[in-house]
């Protein structure tokens, strides 16, 4: 008996050293993570120890769980909590009789032996550990005919116990080591990825979705400052979903901004219980910080870590927030050193690429505006008459010269069907393709009345005076019509008559034109009769406010009439004074005697020389009309 | 991104296509797994996961990817990959998933390649 129980023990501890070696290539083999290969090792530890059921359970630190890894016969147990004093008595213990535990630990095994049990019939734990860092537990049932085990037996067990703890270990630090790898990887791919983002919000969305599979979180959002109004503006929020579940709705923008308001911002770090008081800190402060909250009115109650995004320059253009980190297993963690450091570290390059998008975006918006400028200015400039008629007894000459960004001066004279000549010259509101477009309105509108009954001085009962004021509340309405408030044209029309040089004027709030009567004196026309600029107001509204008017002078040989847009009165020199009326006036007197082109010549270099050096944003245009 | 998470599989004779839609985090990065290993204790030993509708992918969700490799390892079977952006095929490169997994543009080529 004697020698078949020695060669019995013999032949099990040959199997177990093939066992053991089958760990160690187990372990070796690169199947590394514990949650495939816990099986193994408990197929392994049971034949070894001929033992008939068992289980290891891993220990998470992070929140004191042990989780059911494997087990024989299979089984499911959902998480249990673990007392930090029974891990560390479970520290102490090599092995743990279950019919006899140490007193520190009878209340966990009773609070949860219904849980564990499952399929096991547990009678024996063995604590995996390495040093002083508690892994899990290793329970065995029933032995196959013994009562207990040997004492070689119990070493045994040990050893394969320090295996499994190993492997635990090993299988930690190779999954923390591919979660850093990933991390570095993502980070150091991230940059370059979402700085070739040229929409802003593509700029945003990805920084975010970086963000939160950087973090390992499960909500995320970006907030840029909005400087004028001093608030934190949500640009995008992970998951999306996140914006329906807000009382106010998704449409409600007031719930998704924060006021930066001085008084409302002031936080320390002890007053931070809502995750607006955070962001507003974060801006404040510049640096990172962390939260959690249930009282909050963005991302719900969470685990929140909040970074700045900063601009080229250091300014704080934002705030990049994530939230709920997750481990394995469905459980939360909470945000550490590290991750304000990585968070940190990925909020400079997000601020980069979103201040490459918009500062893309600017460019884009500058050269969309300039096309529309040239191309305005394409449109003004065709409207504008290359060469004035020959008008009988009379000789005019005009200028026009685009200075800065498209005005939208006009100027015309037009040989009327029904005999006479028309002088128009207008100003337009605005800049740019709508003030061109206004522009090209007015014109086409004139043009239109001009052709129609306008200018029949045949027909005796025509009244000029009244035939003026209806054609500026029909041009008055077409360009109410046609822009907005802020968009009309300032509008003087001269009807002349050179068989009896009678010239009826209109003023629509045009800089009023000078006439030099031959003898030197100065006539203001349309200084005392002047309507409202066309395209302010309803037709309704203008007799009320100022209703058109029109007025007739009769012009005398030599009189010289001179028709400015204000880019004359209104060109400043290098002190800032404007050129103004009284210098035109002077000029207009100085220059009398001569012909109408070199009256408007003289005008145009007087103005220029007044200017110099100084930049000039608007517009210049001079009709001169002259009876010889 | 609407983080909607969703797995198809559709399995024939020979191979499984397990098919996410979503943010790959420890939620569906844990249906897969479960799926996956359904699939392998049923005997499937080729599998495909098609990431197609899966734009995010986290640390958890890359550990699980390797635990189904390395199970189905464990009965000497094969997985492929398709329907990765060009950073996650970089990521699969850099995390030697691509050592131990096939990367397919699209589901039909990485049927044919088992």
């Amino acid at each position: 008996m004697r020698v078949s129980s020695a060669e019995e023990t013999i032949q099990r501890l040959i199997f177990s050293l093939s066992e053991l070696e089958q760990l160690g290539q187990t372990l070796i083999s690169g199947h590394s993570n514990f949650n495939v290969s816990s099986k193994t090792y408990l197929r392994i530890t049971l034949g070894t120890l001929q033992a008939s059921g068992g289980a290891i359970y891993c220990f998470h630190p992070s929140d004191n769980h042990l989780t059911l890894a494997a087990s024989t016969p299979e089984s499911e147990m959902s998480p249990i909590e673990i007392e930090q004093t029974e891990v560390e008595t479970l520290l102490e213990c090599s092995l743990i009789a279950l019919d006899t535990p140490p007193e520190s630990l009878q209340q966990f095994i009773d609070r949860n032996a219904e849980l564990m049990d499952g399929n096991v019939k547990h009678r024996l734990w063995v604590p995996l550990k390495i040093h002083d860092e508690f892994l899990g537990i290793l329970s065995l049932s029933g032995l196959f005919g013994r009562a207990k085990f040997e004492e070689w037996e119990q070493e045994l067990l040990n050893i394969l116990a320090h295996q499994i703890s190993i492997a635990i270990a090993y299988s930690r630090i190779v999954e923390g080591i591919q979660s850093e790898k990933f991390r570095l990887f993502m980070l150091a791919e991230s940059a370059p990825q979402i700085c070739q983002l040229l929409q802003p919000e593509d700029a945003a969305e990805q920084v975010v979705h970086q963000a939160v599979a950087l973090l390992d979180a499960n909500v995320g959002g970006l907030m840029l400052i909005q400087q004028a109004q001093q608030k934190l503006e949500l640009r995008y929020i992970f998951p999306p979903t996140l914006l329906i579940s807000e009382e106010a709705g998704e449409d409600d923008k007031e719930t998704l901004s924060i006021s930066l308001d001085s008084d409302e911002s002031e936080t320390s770090e002890s007053d931070v219980k809502t995750s607006l008081d955070m962001l507003a800190g974060v801006v404040k402060e510049g640096k990172t910080n962390r939260c959690f909250t249930k009282a909050d009115n963005l991302f719900g109650g969470r685990n929140l870590m909040a970074g700045p995004i900063q601009g080229r320059d250091g300014d704080i253009l934002g705030v990049l927030v994530v939230g709920d980190k997750e481990e394995r297993g469905g459980r939360t963690a909470e945000f550490t050193d590290e991750d304000e450091v990585l968070i940190d570290s990925f909020a400079k390059q997000a601020g980069v690429a979103i201040e490459n998008a918009h500062l893309h975006q600017e460019a884009l918006e500058a050269r969309q505006l300039q096309t529309e400028m040239e191309e305005a200015r394409k449109i003004q400039e065709n409207l504008i008459p290359d060469t004035l008629p020959d008008i009988p007894g009379y000789e005019v000459a005009g200028h026009y010269e685009p200075r800065g960004p498209v005005g939208g001066d006009y100027f015309d004279c037009i040989e009327l069907v029904a005999g006479g000549w028309g002088l128009a010259i207008a100003d337009v509101s605005g800049k740019g393709m709508q003030a061109a477009l206004l522009m090209a309105t007015l014109r086409a509108g004139l043009l239109s009345e001009l052709s129609s009954a306008r200018g029949r001085e045949s027909d005796e009962s025509v009244d000029m005076k009244n035939e003026l004021i209806d054609m500026a509340m029909t041009l008055n309405s077409l360009l109410y019509v046609s822009g907005t408030e802020e968009k009309y044209a300032t509008f003087f029309y001269s009807h002349l008559n050179p068989d009896t040089d009678i010239l009826t004027t209109l003023n629509g709030g045009h800089n009023p034109p000078i006439i030099v009567k031959n003898g030197g004196s100065i006539v203001w026309l349309g200084e005392d009769v002047g309507g409202l600029p066309l395209g302010m107001f309803p037709n309704d509204m203008v007799p009320l406010i100022a209703k058109y008017e029109a007025e007739q002078t009769k012009l005398e040989s030599g009189d010289l009439v001179i028709f400015y847009t204000d880019g004359v009165t209104e060109t400043v020199n290098i002190d800032d004074e404007f050129y103004d009326e009284e210098r035109l006036e002077q000029i207009a007197k100085k220059s009398h005697g001569g012909d109408a082109p070199s009256i408007c010549n003289l005008i145009y270099e007087s103005v220029m020389d007044f200017q110099g050096d100084a930049d000039q944003f608007d517009d210049l245009t001079l009709l001169v009309l002259r009876k010889k | 991104m609407a983080n909607k998470l969703d797995i198809q599989i559709r399995a024939e004779r020979q191979y499984a296509v397990l098919e996410t839609a979503g943010y790959l985090n420890d939620a569906l990065g844990e249906k897969l797994s479960k799926k996956a290993l359904e699939l392998i204790e049923k005997g499937y030993t080729q599998l495909v996961i098609n990431l197609d509708k899966t734009a995010l992918i986290n640390s958890i969700g890359i550990s699980i990817l390797i635990e189904i490799i390395e199970a189905l390892e464990e009965r000497e079977g094969t997985l492929n990959f398709c329907g990765l952006s060009a950073t996650q095929e970089r990521t699969f490169r850099m995390m030697a998933i691509a050592k131990y997994a096939g990367i397919f543009p699209d589901e039909k080529t990485a049927i044919a390649n088992f």
